[in-house]
C-alpha cells in the first residue's frame, strides 16, 4: 500500500544501501551460518557424499563437513562483498549463486553418508521445472502486456484435461498436446474478453477461470470422457537426442526427456528473444508499463493485450499437457496440484523475466525433487533428532514467494500499468 | 423508509424503553427461543419445503400491514427500491442455470446415441426428459418434495410419528447446511471487499479454523460443554483471523499484494495439514484424519436424523447481523468502508490504513474461520485430509452477488447452500457429476461482474445510477 512507499521515499538512505538490502545481507549471514552449525553438529569429520551416475559409476565423493563449512564461508563472503563493495548488476548473479549453493549444500548433507545420483536428480529437478516454466512463460505474457493471471492454474488443468480428450479420440499424443494448447489459449481468451472488453477485475475474472477449470473438468472426465473410455490415451515416451544423449552426465540430463521437456527449452528461448529484442515485444512491454504512451506512438493497446494473454495461454495449456500426458497418461481430479500457483510465485521469484523466472522454477523443481528424495533418505534434523517432513519442502516455494514479495528480498517491479484496464481517449 | 406517522409505532415505543428493560426482555427472548428452538426450526424448514404456501402467506400479512398503514403507495416505492438491484442478480443466476441445463443437454451420452441412430425426436425427448430428471432432483435435494412434506404433516398430525416428516424436510435442512460455511465465508470475502481487500485465502482460512476448533474438540476432554464448545469456537476463529492478518500485516508494513500472500499462505496450510493429518494428528495409521471431538464441543443439532440442522446456522446469522452492525454502525466499520472507497482520503483525515488493513484481514479470516469450525464442530466432527470443499473460492461469488451486503450476502448464500444440496442429489438420482454446479457458479461470478453482458442479453437499459460498485482491487502486484 501507498503507506510503505511514501515511508521509503521520506526515510534517508545511506548512499547504496537500502533497507532491503541490509536484509538479504542478513539473510545470506544467517543461511551461511545455518550451514556452518549443520556442518559442525550433524556431520563427522570423516563423512562422504558420493555421488554416482548411472554409467560412469561414482563421479565424485565430497567431503561433507568440509563442503558445509566451504560453502557457509562463501555464504559470509557474499555478504561482506554485498555490504562493503558497490555492486551493479553482479548483485542478480550473486543472489542467485548464493540460493542454488545453499541448495547444493542441503543436497550434500542429505546424501552424507550414502551416494546419491546427480544426473538423475538433476533430470528430476528439469522435469518438475518444466510445467513451472511453462507457467513462469504464461504469466510473463500475460502480465508484461498490463493484464493479472492468476488463472495459470485453471489453463494449465484445462489444458492436462484436453490432452487427455484429445490424445485418446486423435489416438495421438501430438493432437493431444496441440488440444491443450488450443484450450489453453481458449481459456485465456475468455479471461481476456472478461477482463479488457467487459473491465471485469483481473483477479475475479482469473477467479472464474479456475472454479470453471475445477468444477467443468472433473464434469466432463466424469460424464463424457469416463463412459466414452477416452481417459488413458497413454503417455510420451522418453525422446533419445541421437548422439547428444551419449555425452556423459549432460545427455541424459538434457537430451532424454519427454518432449514437453524440449518444447519448454525452445520456447524459453523463443519467448526471451521475442519479448526483450523484438520491435513487438517492446510495444507489448509498453503497454504494460505505459499505455497511453504506447496507444499514442500507435500501438493498438488492447488488441496488443488480447494477443498476449491468448499466446500466454497456449504456452499454459503445453504446460497441462505436461501433467497428464508426460506423467500419467491419463487424468485425475485437480492434478496439477496448485502448481499454477507455484508458477506465478516463480514469476514474481524471477521479477517477471523468462530467464529469472526458469531460475526460479529450477529452485523449486529443486524442491521437489529434493522432497522426493527425501521420502527415501529421511534425513534426521539434528538437535531435535526428527526427520524431516517432505512437505515443508514443498512449502518452500510459497514461503520465498511471500518473503519476496513483501520485498524483504530483492526488489521484484511488476509492470506499472498492471490491472487497469485501458480506456482510450 | 421515512415514517410519516406522528404517532409512535412499536420500534419507537420500545426504543423509548430504558436500556435493562430492553436487555433483560432481549435475554427472556433469546432463552425462550432457545426452549422452542426445535420447533422453531422444524417450522422453518416446513415453511421453506412449503414456499409457495409460506409466499402467499407473507404477501397476505404485507397486505394487512398495508392496510392497516392505509394504502399500497408507501410500499411500492419500498418494494421498487429493494427489488430493482435484485433484477440483474436474479438474471445472472437463471441465465447460468439456463446454461448449466444447456452444458448437460450436451454432454448426455444417451442423446448422442440416439442421434446416431437417426431418431432426432427420441434425442430430443431424451434430452429434456433427463435434464428435467436432474433438474427434479436438484429441486428436491434443495427444498424437498411439498407433496411429500404435506403427506408427512398430515401423518404425524395423525399420531404416526415424527420420523417421516423428518426424512421429508431433509432438502431444505441440508440446504440450510450447506449454507453455513457459505455464509461466514461470504462475510469474509465481502467484509474485505469493503475495505478494498481482496481475500482469496478463505479456503486456507477455514481450514485452519477446522484444524485448531477440532484439535481443541478433542484435547480438552472432561471439560463442561458451557466452556469447551465456546473454547471451540472462539480460538478456532482466532487463528484463523491471525493467519489471516499474516497477509494483512505484510500488506500495511510493506504492501505486498494480498491476493499473492492469501494465495501462497493457503497452500502453505494445505502442505502444513498434509503432514499434520498424515502425520502427528492422525488417529490410525494410514487414515490420514484426526480422531473424532468429544461431545462437549459438539454444535449440538435441532432435531433427529436425517435432519442435520445445527447451531451453526443461527451462529452465521447472527455473524451476519453483526457484520452488517459492525459495517454501518460503528467507528471502525466506518474506518474501514473509508479505507476501501479511498485509502488517501481516509489516511488525510487521520485514520491509520495499515491498522484497519490489518484489522479487517484479521476479522475476514475470522469469519473464515468458522466457517470452518461450524464444519468440524457440527458436521463431520473431525478433520481430514481433502478437507477443501471449494467455498472460500466461491465466496468470492458470493460476495459479489450479494454486492458485499451482509443480509445480500446471507441471502446469495442460502441460494448457493440449495444449490449445494441440490447436486448431491442430483448426483445420486440422476447420476449428473455436482460439478454442473460449480459450473453454474463460475458464470454466476461472470455475470455478476460483467452485467453488462446480462443487458446485452435481456435487452436491460442501463442504470441511471450507478449501483455502488465493488472496490478495484487489482492495483497491481508488489506496491
Amino acid at each position: 500500500m501507498m503507506t510503505a512507499q511514501a515511508e521509503a521515499a521520506t526515510t534517508p538512505e545511506a548512499p547504496g544501501m537500502s533497507r532491503a538490502d541490509v536484509l538479504v545481507t542478513a539473510l545470506i549471514v544467517l543461511v551461511g551460518g545455518l550451514c556452518l552449525l549443520l556442518g559442525a553438529v550433524s556431520t563427522e569429520a570423516g563423512e562422504v557424499a558420493q555421488f554416482t551416475d548411472r554409467t560412469l559409476g561414482t563421479l565424485f565423493s565430497l567431503p561433507t563437513q568440509i563442503t558445509l563449512y566451504v560453502i557457509g564461508v562463501f555464504c559470509l563472503f557474499a555478504a561482506g562483498v554485498r555490504l562493503f563493495v558497490k555492486l551493479g548488476s553482479v548483485r542478480t548473479v550473486l543472489n542467485w549463486s548464493v540460493a542454488f549453493l545453499v541448495a547444493f549444500a542441503f543436497l550434500v548433507w542429505i546424501t552424507s553418508g550414502s551416494s546419491l545420483n546427480l544426473p538423475g536428480m538433476l533430470q528430476a529437478t528439469l522435469v518438475a521445472a518444466t510445467p513451472l516454466t511453462l507457467g513462469v512463460m504464461c504469466g510473463i505474457f500475460c502480465e508484461r502486456s498490463g493484464i493479472i493471471n492468476i488463472a495459470i492454474e485453471g489453463m494449465m488443468l484445462w489444458g492436462a484435461f484436453t490432452a487427455v480428450a484429445f490424445g485418446s479420440t486423435f489416438d495421438n499424443l501430438w493432437m493431444g498436446v496441440l488440444g491443450a494448447s488450443l484450450v489453453g489459449g481458449l481459456m485465456a481468451g475468455l479471461h481476456a474478453w472478461l477482463s479488457i472488453r467487459y473491465k471485469v477485475d483481473q483477479i475475479i475474472s482469473g477467479t472464474v477461470i479456475n472454479i470453471l477449470a475445477a468444477g467443468g473438468t472433473r464434469f466432463l472426465n466424469l460424464r463424457v470422457l469416463e463412459p466414452a473410455g477416452l481417459s488413458t490415451p497413454g503417455a510420451f515416451n522418453l525422446v533419445r537426442i541421437p548422439l547428444l544423449a551419449d555425452i556423459p552426465i549432460i545427455g541424459p540430463i538434457l537430451f532424454e526427456n519427454q518432449p514437453t521437456v524440449y518444447i519448454m527449452l525452445i520456447l524459453l528461448v523463443l519467448v526471451n528473444y521475442v519479448i526483450f529484442k523484438t520491435p513487438w515485444g517492446l510495444r507489448m512491454r509498453a503497454c504494460g508499463e505505459h499505455p497511453r504512451a504506447a496507444d499514442t506512438v500507435g500501438v493498438q493497446v488492447n488488441r496488443m493485450r488480447y494477443i498476449a494473454v491468448i499466446v500466454g495461454g497456449l504456452i499454459a495449456g503445453i504446460g497441462g499437457a505436461y501433467f497428464s500426458l508426460g506423467q500419467v497418461g491419463t487424468f485425475e481430479d485437480n492434478m496439477t496440484r496448485g502448481q499454477g500457483f507455484v508458477a506465478l510465485a516463480a514469476m514474481i521469484f524471477g521479477n517477471w523475466n523468462p530467464i529469472g523466472g526458469f531460475l526460479a522454477a529450477l529452485l523449486f523443481g529443486f524442491a521437489d525433487a529434493l522432497q522426493v528424495k527425501m521420502q527415501i533418505i529421511q534425513p534426521v534434523l539434528p538437535i531435535i533428532n526428527q526427520p524431516i517432513p517432505p512437505e515443508f519442502l514443498q512449502m518452500a516455494p510459497y514461503i520465498l514467494t511471500i518473503i519476496v514479495v513483501a520485498g524483504f528480498v530483492g526488489r521484484t517491479r511488476p509492470p506499472a500499468a498492471e490491472g487497469k484496464p485501458y480506456e482510450k481517449q | 423508509m421515512a415514517e410519516k406517522e406522528t404517532t409512535p409505532g412499536l420500534v419507537q415505543r420500545i426504543a423509548a424503553l430504558p436500556l435493562w428493560v430492553r436487555l433483560a426482555a432481549l435475554t427472556v427472548l433469546v432463552i425462550l427461543a432457545t426452549l422452542v428452538s426445535k420447533w422453531l426450526v422444524l417450522v422453518l424448514l416446513i415453511a421453506l419445503g412449503l414456499w409457495p404456501l409460506t409466499l402467499l402467506l407473507g404477501l397476505g400479512l404485507l397486505a394487512l400491514i398495508a392496510r392497516r398503514r392505509g394504502g399500497w403507495s408507501w410500499m411500492k416505492g419500498w418494494l421498487a427500491s429493494r427489488l430493482g438491484g435484485l433484477l440483474v442478480p436474479a438474471l445472472a443466476v437463471l441465465t447460468a442455470l439456463i446454461i448449466g441445463a444447456l452444458v448437460l443437454m450436451f454432454t448426455d451420452q444417451a442423446v448422442y446415441e440416439a442421434i446416431a441412430d437417426g431418431q432426432i425426436g427420441e434425442a430430443l425427448g431424451l434430452a429434456f426428459g433427463n435434464l428435467a430428471r436432474a433438474y427434479g432432483a436438484l429441486y428436491e435435494g434443495a427444498l424437498g418434495s411439498p407433496f411429500k412434506i404435506l403427506e408427512a404433516l398430515g401423518r404425524w398430525m395423525g399420531g404416526e410419528g415424527i420420523r417421516p416428516l423428518l426424512s421429508a424436510v431433509r432438502g431444505p435442512s441440508d440446504s440450510l447446511v450447506q449454507s453455513v460455511p457459505y455464509i461466514f465465508a461470504g462475510l469474509a470475502v465481502a467484509l474485505g471487499f469493503r475495505a478494498g481487500l481482496f481475500n482469496i485465502g478463505a479456503e486456507g482460512q477455514i481450514g485452519m479454523g477446522w484444524l485448531v476448533a477440532v484439535v481443541v474438540g478433542f484435547s480438552f476432554a472432561g471439560l463442561p460443554a458451557v466452556i469447551h464448545l465456546p473454547l471451540a469456537i472462539l480460538l478456532g476463529a482466532v487463528a484463523a483471523g491471525l493467519w489471516a492478518a499474516i497477509a494483512g500485516f505484510l500488506k500495511a508494513r510493506t504492501g505486498a499484494h494480498e491476493v499473492i500472500t492469501t494465495i501462497m499462505l493457503n497452500y502453505v496450510l494445505f502442505r502444513l495439514s498434509e503432514w499434520l493429518l498424515c502425520g502427528p494428528l492422525e488417529e490410525a495409521q494410514g487414515t490420514c484424519r484426526t480422531q473424532d471431538i468429544v461431545q462437549s464441543a459438539y454444535l449440538p443439532r435441532f432435531l433427529d436424523h436425517p435432519v442435520t440442522v445445527h447451531w451453526g446456522f443461527v451462529l452465521a446469522l447472527l455473524a451476519a447481523v453483526l457484520t452488517s452492525w459492525f459495517l454501518f454502525r460503528t467507528k471502525w466499520g466506518f474506518e474501514l468502508r473509508t479505507v476501501g472507497a479511498n485509502p488517501d482520503a481516509a489516511r488525510y483525515s487521520g485514520m491509520s490504513v495499515g491498522r484497519t488493513v490489518v484489522l479487517t484481514m484479521f476479522l475476514s479470516g475470522a469469519l473464515a474461520g468458522m466457517a470452518g469450525v461450524s464444519q468440524g464442530l457440527g458436521i463431520t466432527r473431525n478433520i481430514a485430509l481433502g478437507f477443501q470443499a471449494g467455498y472460500g473460492f466461491d465466496a468470492i461469488a458470493l460476495a459479489l452477488l450479494g454486492k458485499s451486503r451482509p443480509l445480500g450476502v446471507t441471502a446469495a448464500s442460502l441460494l448457493f447452500g440449495m444449490l449445494r444440496a441440490g447436486a448431491a442429489r442430483m448426483q445420486s438420482v440422476a447420476g449428473v457429476p455436482t460439478e454442473i454446479v460449480q459450473i453454474v457458479q463460475a458464470l454466476v461470478i461472470v455475470f455478476i461482474a460483467a452485467p453488462e453482458i446480462i443487458r446485452i442479453v435481456y435487452r436491460l437499459r442501463k442504470p441511471k445510477e450507478e449501483e455502488v460498485e465493488v472496490a478495484v482491487f487489482s492495483r497491481g502486484w508488489g506496491a
